[in-house]
Formats: structure tokens, sequence, C-alpha cells
């Protein structure tokens, strides 16, 4: 019985996850457009990506650098805006509630809004700056700007939901704990680096993570807001898998070799963390 | 040692008010006991001492210095929570050290301290060990060095032996006591439980929503209660309160002060026909369940084992026995009351009606 | 007597009165960008563009709303958004809930190895299936049909996960109660676990909803027609047309897709954040 109940799921995910992840790697070994014959070519994709094409590493540097921004400045914000935010009252649930908001609408919806407000010539925020006489900045034009514009936007799309998480791990925290660490006249850093933070060290190593993870298969707001540019400044790994997947002559079996060192690259990472910040996880 | 007074102390939970009007004065190296039912206010009076549920309105003081806007950590006083609330993340030895880095105390005291107080709590051994690795005996005598390595002013206990089995809570009780012998310092002990206030206590707050019913050392607490709650909530069984026909006051007597017997001996203040209900041989004693004639009921506590249930007796006690109490609960005395005699004349006529 | 903590309460006020301010402030920095947006979308085109940019529209007009309903056909995409966003809520639960259900109750042969996948592939992104997912949909010729944004999504292993979670804590008397009573299993399941589970299910479903509403890349991946086409790509379709961007339209346009959302949380936000309480995972 329990098997006709776990049945239809399990096919789901053998035929939609599983097979597409082994068919994938299957891929990366040959020349393929989708319409002519698969030819097999050993690692060459391979070589190309890493060692002969210099876009592939460019985007991998501008995902590495967007994806360790965003889990820096998103954990960093979300622990400071808990201890901020933590007594109930009414202004600290409105504000939660109003920085949970985006989180809820279209990552295309929030580039849109961006580009409007990142805009040279009309935006928001150039205007803001000319209101305290600074001067114009070229925001997503600049190429070294460009990918801090994602960054941004992408901050502050998910902090609310993070922010949520990280109360909720406060709140979790005996308050008897935190009165006998009054007791005992802690001065305010030393409670929260030696207290508070071991305490919730097990979420935080969640979210650390779960933002990476997520952060690496960023694609909308690129796509929207950049496409990539300027030059291949704000490129990433999907827009860059993607662009050769569809637009450069269908290579799929090269896509292919760049979606599995994706792949590669998100389970080192994952053991990365489990071995160096795992181990400072206190669980209780 | 340090003396604390509450000087018209209110607390309100949003719009409920727990505590008003209240005044208590602890005195210093007294081990003070606070003790009520679930709710009387007393752990909350603990943590205004401590400074982590500070008063609504009015003052604390300790050593006649209102602490009120002293933060907790600076008022040199030191609490076992209920729940030990020591940190799982540090080991023993830096669970008592915390503390003392906190308030600079140098490397060398540090280090004499904590030898001695893990000694006097048996923890040496244990020090390098973590909280997850500790039994629960092991783990509330980390929480009680903590505090004792501060050397504070005053020790605060929110019903430290409640989560402990009743083998462990015996012996630590008398520790607890004999600590307080040595030491000498102010302790402040909440419990609920009324056989450890009288076995512990120098001096016992009874409260009960919010106020105090009495505050007095153990043996006056027991002998000569101020009021009905004080009867009843001190001795086991409890006072017996019973009515006497339509009069506005209520008669009071402990039940091993009743005297049981065929005939209606000498004549004592209160007399009664009564007729046993239950009997509880406990050993040295046995408690019977006895039913007026009114309908009352009463609880003799006596050495005799040798009534039976249904048997028909008098129930008598000796006038040095009766507590009076009036219409609202207070305890009528015999000194400075003028009713007194009258009261007793009416209690011994009671039994021809 | 003098203490030297005399100046504590004030200072404490003060503290709480910057404190007060910082937060309205990041109250508007959070809010102004939805609040940009409204505004924009009721300025003229002229007006969008002037420099510095005003505050508050000079002129109020809804040209930017007919603009959007003119040249896109939003009922298509709107269309399109509801039946896959519902079919996969609606597939996702009835294939999920006995999984879930067998995960929690069930002790079988295979069943670690089996969780160990679901939790596996919770971690695997699309931007990594998608590829062969689309080789698969053009053999099949369901390029041009809502199929590849629905069927991939059948199962959901988060749904899965937190669902099981949820089951677990069902104590067993009662389904021992109801079996012996002669319930049979899908009765247990909807009348008995379901109802226990409200807050997961809630969370699971909010998490699918926003999911595929949401969803950009994989329709842009899956679909070669407008007919199939949900609201996500339809905002593109404003932006071909000029040469300069019309950003009333534009934002107009993205007013009509996050709306919905909008919406639903101003409707049900108090339960939205309490579900997200039991998020405090590990």
């Amino acid at each position: 019985m329990p098997y006709v109940m776990v049945a239809p799921a399990m096919t789901f995910l053998l035929v939609f996850t599983f097979y597409p992840l082994a068919n994938l790697v299957y891929l990366s070994f040959f020349r393929y457009n989708l319409i002519s014959d698969k030819v097999f070519i050993g690692l060459t994709n391979y070589r190309n990506l890493l060692f002969v094409k210099k876009d592939f590493i460019q985007a991998l540097k501008n995902t590495a650098l967007y994806s360790f921004a965003v889990v820096f400045f998103t954990i960093l914000l979300a622990i400071l805006f808990a201890l901020w935010l933590e007594k109930d009252s009414k202004i600290n649930r409105f504000l939660q509630k109003s920085m949970f908001t985006p989180y809820l609408i279209a990552m295309v919806s929030t580039a849109y809004i961006w580009s409007w407000m990142f805009d040279v010539d009309s935006g928001l925020l150039n205007a803001a700056l000319a209101f305290v006489k600074l001067s114009p900045l070229r925001w997503l034009n600049d190429s070294s700007l460009a990918i801090w514009c994602i960054v941004i936007v992408s901050v502050w799309k998910s902090l609310g939901y993070y922010l949520l998480i990280v109360l909720a791990s406060l709140k979790s925290i005996p308050s008897e704990i935190i009165e006998a660490a009054e007791l005992d006249n802690t001065p305010w850093l030393r409670k929260f680096f030696r207290i508070i933070l071991p305490m919730i060290s097990p979420q935080i190593f969640f979210l650390l993570i779960t933002i990476t993870i997520s952060s690496f298969k960023v694609f909308d707001s690129v796509r929207v807001m950049t496409n990539g540019g300027p030059g291949n400044a704000t490129d990433v790994l999907v827009t860059y898998i993607h662009r050769y997947a569809f637009q450069m002559n269908m290579r799929v079996g090269y896509a292919s070799a760049a979606g599995s060192l994706l792949l590669g690259i998100l389970m080192i990472l994952t053991v990365f963390y489990f071995r160096f910040a795992g181990r400072r996880v206190h669980y209780q | 040692m340090a003396k604390i007074e509450f000087l018209d102390v209110h607390k309100s939970f949003g719009s409920a008010k727990v505590i008003e009007n209240l005044n208590l004065t602890l005195e210093d190296g007294k081990f003070n006991v606070l003790v009520g039912p679930s709710g009387c206010g007393k752990t909350t009076l603990l943590r205004m001492i401590a400074g982590i549920g500070p008063a609504t309105k009015g003052q604390i003081l300790l050593d006649g210095e209102d602490v009120s806007n002293i933060p907790p950590g600076k008022r040199g006083v030191a609490m076992v929570f209920q729940s030990y609330a020591i940190y799982p993340m540090m080991t023993v030895r830096q669970n008592i050290e915390f503390g003392l880095k906190n308030n600079r105390v140098p490397k060398a005291e540090r280090e004499r301290r904590i030898s001695e107080v893990s000694q006097v709590v048996g923890l040496a051994p244990y020090l390098g060990r973590k909280p997850s690795q500790l039994s629960g005996g092991q783990r509330q005598r980390v929480a009680l060095a903590r505090a004792m390595v501060k050397e504070p002013k005053v020790f605060l206990m929110d019903e430290p032996l409640s989560n402990l089995d009743a083998k462990l809570r015996g012996a630590m009780r008398s520790e607890l006591v004999q600590l307080h012998k040595q030491l000498k310092t102010t302790f402040v002990y909440v419990t609920h439980d009324q056989v450890e206030a009288m076995a512990m206590g120098d001096c016992i707050i009874l409260m009960d929503q919010g106020k105090i019913m009495q505050q007095s050392d153990p043996e006056t607490m027991y002998r000569d209660p101020n009021n009905i709650f004080a009867a009843q909530f001190i001795g086991t069984p409890p006072t017996n309160i019973v009515e006497i026909g339509s009069e506005n006051f209520k008669l009071g007597f402990r039940p091993e002060t009743i005297i049981l017997s065929a005939n209606a001996g000498p004549d004592r203040a209160f007399t009664r026909r009564v007729k046993i209900m239950t009997r509880e041989m406990l050993g040295a004693e046995t408690f019977y369940k006895l039913c007026l004639e009114d309908g009352q009921e009463a609880m003799a506590r006596l050495t005799n084992s040798s009534l039976a249930e249904g048997d028909t007796l008098y129930l008598q006690v000796d006038e040095d026995n009766l507590y009076f109490f009036d219409a609202k609960g207070n305890r009528v005395r015999k000194t400075g009351s003028q009713h007194y005699d009258a009261m007793v004349e009416r209690v011994k006529r009671s039994h021809e009606s | 007597m003098h203490s030297k903590y005399t100046g504590f309460k004030l200072r404490r006020l003060a503290v709480s009165g910057i404190s007060f301010t910082f937060k309205l402030f990041m109250l508007v920095l959070f809010l102004f960008p939805f609040y940009w947006m409204i505004v924009t979308s009721f300025k003229t085109y002229g007006e969008s563009i002037v420099f510095p940019p005003t505050l508050l529209p000079h002129t109020f007009t809804l040209e930017a709303f007919e603009q959007v309903f003119t040249r896109l056909n939003l009922w298509n995409y709107l269309k399109n958004s509801v039946t896959v966003t519902v079919a996969v809520i609606v597939i996702q639960t009835l294939i999920g809930v006995p999984a879930a259900y067998a995960f929690s109750r069930y002790s079988f042969k295979g069943r670690g190895i089996m969780l160990a996948l679901v939790m596996a592939a919770f971690m695997v992104p699309t931007q990594i299936t998608f590829i062969t997912v689309y080789i698969m949909m053009s053999k099949l010729r369901w390029l041009n049909t809502l199929l590849p944004q629905i069927v991939p999504f059948g199962a959901s292993a988060y749904g899965i996960f937190l669902l099981r979670q949820a089951f677990m804590q069902v104590p067993t008397d009662i389904i021992e109660a109801a079996r012996l009573d002669n319930a049979g299993e899908i009765k247990i399941m909807t009348r008995i676990m379901l109802p226990a589970a409200k807050s997961s299910l809630m969370t699971v479903t909010l998490f699918s909803f926003v999911g595929s509403w949401n969803s950009y890349f994989w329709p842009l991946v899956m679909s070669n027609a407008e007919k199939v086409r949900p609201l996500t790509l339809a905002i593109e379709r404003l932006k071909d047309q000029d040469a300069g961007i019309n950003w009333p339209v534009i934002m107009a346009g993205n007013m009509i897709m996050v709306l919905p959302v909008l919406l639903i949380f101003l409707l049900m936000s108090n339960k939205i954040i309490s579900s997200m309480g039991y998020r405090g995972i590990k």
C-alpha cells in the first residue's frame, strides 16, 4: 500500500529531476545541436570551458562575487535587523511585514522596478544623488557597478524572508539564559558573540547554504536588468548556459558541460560548508 | 550582605495588575523564603530584586540604595533559575568563570575562587565537561557555583530544587541551609512547597494574589497565623476551619490539637459529637476525617491508631489551641480584642444547642 | 545620595526615539520601490522622463494602462498564469499528500533511500534540469502547450518533506482509534492528517503559488508560442516595440502582475507570517 502512495511522486522525481541530471552529464561529452546526431567528443567541452575560452571563467567569477556578496549582506542584515526588531511592538511587526513583501513578488517585476530606479537619465537614484549635489552614476551601464546593482536588488527582495527566519530562531533562545547573562554583567558584544550567535548557529548555517545555492542559480534579474552586460560584466553561470543552449547555434553539449560544472560547484560548496563551518555550529 | 526593601511597589503585565501597594523588608543575612501558590507574585518579586522584571511603580532598595535604574549585572546579586539557565555552549569552568571575567576579576583571583567553589559544590572533576554531559543534579550545582563564585550581596533562588527527584531534593535542601550558615549572605528563596519553606527559612513571607499574608519565622507562622489563608497554607493536614451556627466569626484549630474520646470529658472550649468517615494510618500518626453533626468536616491527626471508621465520638479542643477569625478571614487575638472572651463563651455554649 | 544612573532613563528614552525614527526611515526605504512603481504607472510618458522626477504625478492619467490592455492580449497571459499555477498546486497536492503520509506513517523497504532521494531532489535546481527536459518536451511536441510548465513540477520535494514533518507530529493514538473505527486510508488522510497539518499545508501551498506565479526562467525556456506564455513573459512584449523604454507602460504591466499577490498578502499577512514560525529549521 505505501508503495502505491509513494509511486507517483517518485516517478515524477525520477523522470523530471534525476534523469535530467544524469542526462546532463551524459550530454556534456557530446557535440549536439538537437537536429543532427550527437557526436562523442570526450572532454573537449570541458577543456574549452575551462582553458580555451575565457567567458565561462568570467561568468564563474561574476557568479561567485555576486553570491558571496549576497550571502554576506543578507545574513549580516538579517541578523542586525532581527536583533533590532525583536521586541513585539506594532512598528516592529509592521516593518517586518513590509520587509517581507518584496519576497512574494516576481523577480522580473522587482528587476523592472529597480531598472527604472537605476535609469541613468530619469532614474530616481540619480535624482537623489543630484539632490545631495553628487554627480550621477551609470549604475547598470557601469561594468564594475552593475553587478552590485543586482546584488542590491537581490538583498532587497529576500531580506524580509530571511529576517523572519532569524527572528524565529532568536525567539527560540530561552529567555532565562539571556537573563542569566545580564546578571553576569555581560557587555553587549560579548553577549551576542558568545551566547546568542552560538545558539542560533544551526539556523544561520542552514541559511548560509541555502542562500549560497540559490544565488548561484541567479537568472531572472540579470536577464532583465543587464542581460549579462555591459560586455560580460554581469554574465552569470545560468545566463551563460542558457545562451549557449538556445542562442549560439544550440550548442547543447557545451551548455550541458557548463551545467555539469555548475552542479559540481554546488556540491563542492556544500561539502566545503559542512567541513569548515559545520564544526563551529553548536547543536543542542 | 544586604537589606532589601520594597517601597509601595506595583506591577502590571499589560492591563493585568498583579501587585499593588506592596511594602516589604527582608532583613540582611537571613534565609528569607517567599512562599505561596502559583501566581501569587513571589517570582515576580524575586525578579524585581534581580532587575530582570522591573516594577511598574515604586522603589526597590538594596542596603538603602534605590536600584531601580541599576542594570541587573551591576547590583551585586546572583540568581539560580528554576531551569538553571546555564550556558549550553560553554564548559562548566567557563560557565562559572563567565561573570567573573565580565566583572574584570584578575586571573589569579578567578582561579582561586573557581577552585574553591567547585570543591564546595563537588564539581571539581567536571570542570571540563559541557552541560549536555551532566546530570540534572550536577547542572543545578553548576548554576549554584556560578552564583556563589560572584560573592554576591544577595543570593536569589527561584524554586531551584523543583526539578530534582525527591531524594536529591532532600539532600540539596540541607546543603543549601548549611551554605547559608557558612556564607551568612542574604538569601531570598522562592518555593511553592510549604514544607520546604518551613524547613529552610529563617523568615517566611507568605503571599497570595500579590499580597503579603504574613511575614514571620516558621514557629510563629505555625502557631500564630494572621489569617485563614496562613492557617491553611502551612501545615499538613491544613487547619480545620469551622463555622459556629450563625455567628459572624469562624473557628480554627490544628488537626493535632483535637482530642477524641468516647465521653465528653472536662469542660473544654470546643466540643462536638463527630463520626469518623475515613482513617489513614501513616505509621507514627493516623489521619482521621471527621464529620460533625451539622455536616461540617474536620481532619484529626493523632498518634492513636485504634479508632475505626463509623465510630461516633466527642471531638474537643482546648481554648489555647483555638484560632478566631473575623468575617474577612483575619485573626482575632485575645490581646487587643474586647470581644474575645465573648466569642469563647459562645463557642462553649454552642454545643448545648 | 546621587546615583550615577540618574540619567539612565532619559538616555533610554532618547535611544528609543532615535530607533523609532530610523524604523520609519527603513519603512520608507523598503516600500518606496512599490510606491514608485504605482506612481510611475499613472504618469504620462512625457512626465516620466522629466529630470528630476516628480514624486506625485502632475497629470494623473490612465493612458499607460490603456496601452497595456491594447497592446497585449492580457487575457491570454492571465489565463495561462492562472491555469498553470492552479494545475501545479492541485497536482502537487494530489501526489504529495499521499507520499508524505506514506513516508511518515509506514516503514517499508526502500523508504530510507527514497526519502534521501526526495531530500536530494530538493537541492537540484531547474537551471540544471532544463536542458534535458526541453529536449523531452521538444520530442513530445509539447512546447506549444502549457504542459511543460505543469508536468515537470508534479512532485514537490519541498512539499513532501514539509508535510511529512507535519504528519509525523500527529499522535499515533488518534490514527489507531480511527483504524479501529474501520476508517479507510483515504479517510484517515483527509479527515485526520490534513486538518492537523493545516499550517504546513498553507506554507507549502503559498510556496507553490509564489513559485509558479512568479516563474520566469522555466516558461521562457519551455514555451515557443505566445499563446502559452504566462504574465511574467508578457512585460517583455511591452519593451520590444519602442526605441526608448516607455516606463509608465512597463510599470503598469508590472502592477497588474504584482497585484494578485499583494492582495493575498494584505488579506492574510498574519497567517502567512505565523505559519512561517515553523521554519526555524534544525
